[in-house]
């Protein structure tokens, strides 16, 4: 018998900076919409889960897309991107999202993104908390030095198999075998861009002097990290809510850096709860 | 000690040569490694994915292309079946705990996802220190 997801793809065109980019995203649910980032160098697969869990696309409009150079949005149309080394900066990532959700026309989204996808639900939180009705950083932190190495693209090694498994021990070990290869299988095909992704959630992404100027009540930010984050520690992010004014910090026992990917049955306990926070702080 | 050393080689060689994951991608898999456990060192041998040689008592000038070392302790932290936050893997434990990459960096990354699925081999047949 066939069986067919109920998750839609599209494509959308936007401009950001004056780059055009042909936007893929995956989509299941109504109601409240929530935006999800992937994690550096993947793709919008690692929100497979999410984007099927019937409970929670009853009552929310799940979005996962892909970041431009990742899965099937491809680098700008109009530019020769060959050119130039991939560098992201927090500047044109927040361009990029927003624009995304005025094309989309999300009204009041919430946001959610893992690792740097986390660390730009920060940054959105700074810069835009007009725009979002709350985000759940995950595996975020006001900083996060030391990953930016020339290893995710060496021309000597596989990039491939080196990004797939220079992340492996990002996931804890009690995650499901099955789940962690399909992660590993999605950082075989982002190798490109890990690096440049990495430049924005290493370099470019500092908020240790800019975290008490977030506006945790009008954009509420519940932070959830995973106990065997090595890179992203859970103190990190703890010592990064507490800044916050009305900033949360949930510890996730047993998982890593990928939690939507590798552990979702784990993952949406936790996730259930920051929903549920939200509502409760934003009336709806 | 030693007979433990040696039971220890004969199971990590076996339990190597046997693991499906590596066998997919054995070939090519040919490189040197020391595992400096403080109180104990040793080289293995890897030729196309199969322990060629396990050399369990290297002299001085034993070559070998990279180094994992660190102390005894956290060896036996990664040999646990599900080894604790930090201690689950090389990346983790040279971020956050004591061990040290050392050698021919070019050479564990491009043999990193065979060697990081030999590495948690550790958890099945644990460590001699």
């Amino acid at each position: 018998m066939v069986k067919h997801s109920p998750v839609t793809g599209r494509y959308v065109t936007i401009d950001v900076d004056g780059k055009e980019y042909k936007v893929f995203y995956l989509h299941n649910g109504q109601g409240q919409p929530l935006i999800c980032q992937h994690t550096a160098g993947a793709h919008n697969h690692q929100w497979r889960g999410l984007l099927e869990d019937d409970e929670i696309t009853q009552h929310y409009n799940v979005i996962a897309y892909d970041l431009p150079r990742h899965g099937k949005s491809d680098p700008p149309h109009n530019t020769e991107w060959w050119k130039e080394e991939y560098k992201l900066t927090a500047d044109h990532y927040c361009n990029f999202i927003v624009k995304l959700c005025d094309a989309l026309e999300l009204k009041e989204p919430i946001f959610m993104g893992s690792s740097f996808g986390g660390n730009v639900a920060l940054q959105l939180a700074l810069r835009r908390p007009d725009r979002f009705k709350a985000v759940i950083p995950v595996e975020a932190a006001d900083h996060a030095p030391g990953f930016y190495l020339d290893w995710w693209r060496h021309p000597h090694a596989n990039a491939a198999q080196v990004c797939a498994s220079g992340v492996w021990d990002l996931m804890a070990p009690q995650s499901p075998d099955m789940d962690r290869w399909l992660t590993w299988h999605y950082y075989t095909q982002g190798s490109e861009a890990f690096k440049g992704d990495l430049y924005f959630y290493s370099v470019d992404h500092d908020l240790r002097d800019e975290l008490r100027k977030i506006q945790g009540k009008k954009c509420p930010v519940i932070m959830m990290t995973g106990t065997y984050d090595y890179l992203t520690p859970p103190e990190a992010t703890e010592n990064t809510a507490r800044q916050i004014k009305g900033g949360v910090y949930i510890e996730m026992e047993d998982i890593g850096h990928f939690p939507m990917s590798e552990n979702y049955d784990v993952f949406r306990i936790y996730l259930k709860e920051a929903l549920r926070i939200i509502r409760e702080r934003t009336d709806g | 000690m030693k007979s433990d050393l040696k039971k220890w080689a004969d199971d990590y060689t076996s339990l190597t040569n046997s693991d499906d994951t590596i066998a997919a991608m054995a070939k090519y898999y040919t490189c040197s490694f020391m595992f400096d456990m403080s109180d104990c060192k040793v080289i293995v041998e890897m030729h196309d994915g199969k322990v060629k040689h396990i050399n369990t008592k290297p002299g001085p000038l034993d070559p070998y292309d990279f180094a994992l070392r660190a102390s005894a302790a956290t060896w036996r932290e990664f040999a646990q079946p599900v080894p604790r936050p930090m201690f689950h893997g090389i990346w983790s434990a040279s971020f956050r705990e004591d061990l040290k990459i050392e050698g021919n960096h070019l050479i564990l990354m491009k043999n990193l996802r065979n060697f990081t699925v030999q590495f948690e081999l550790l958890r099945k047949c644990g460590v001699p220190v």
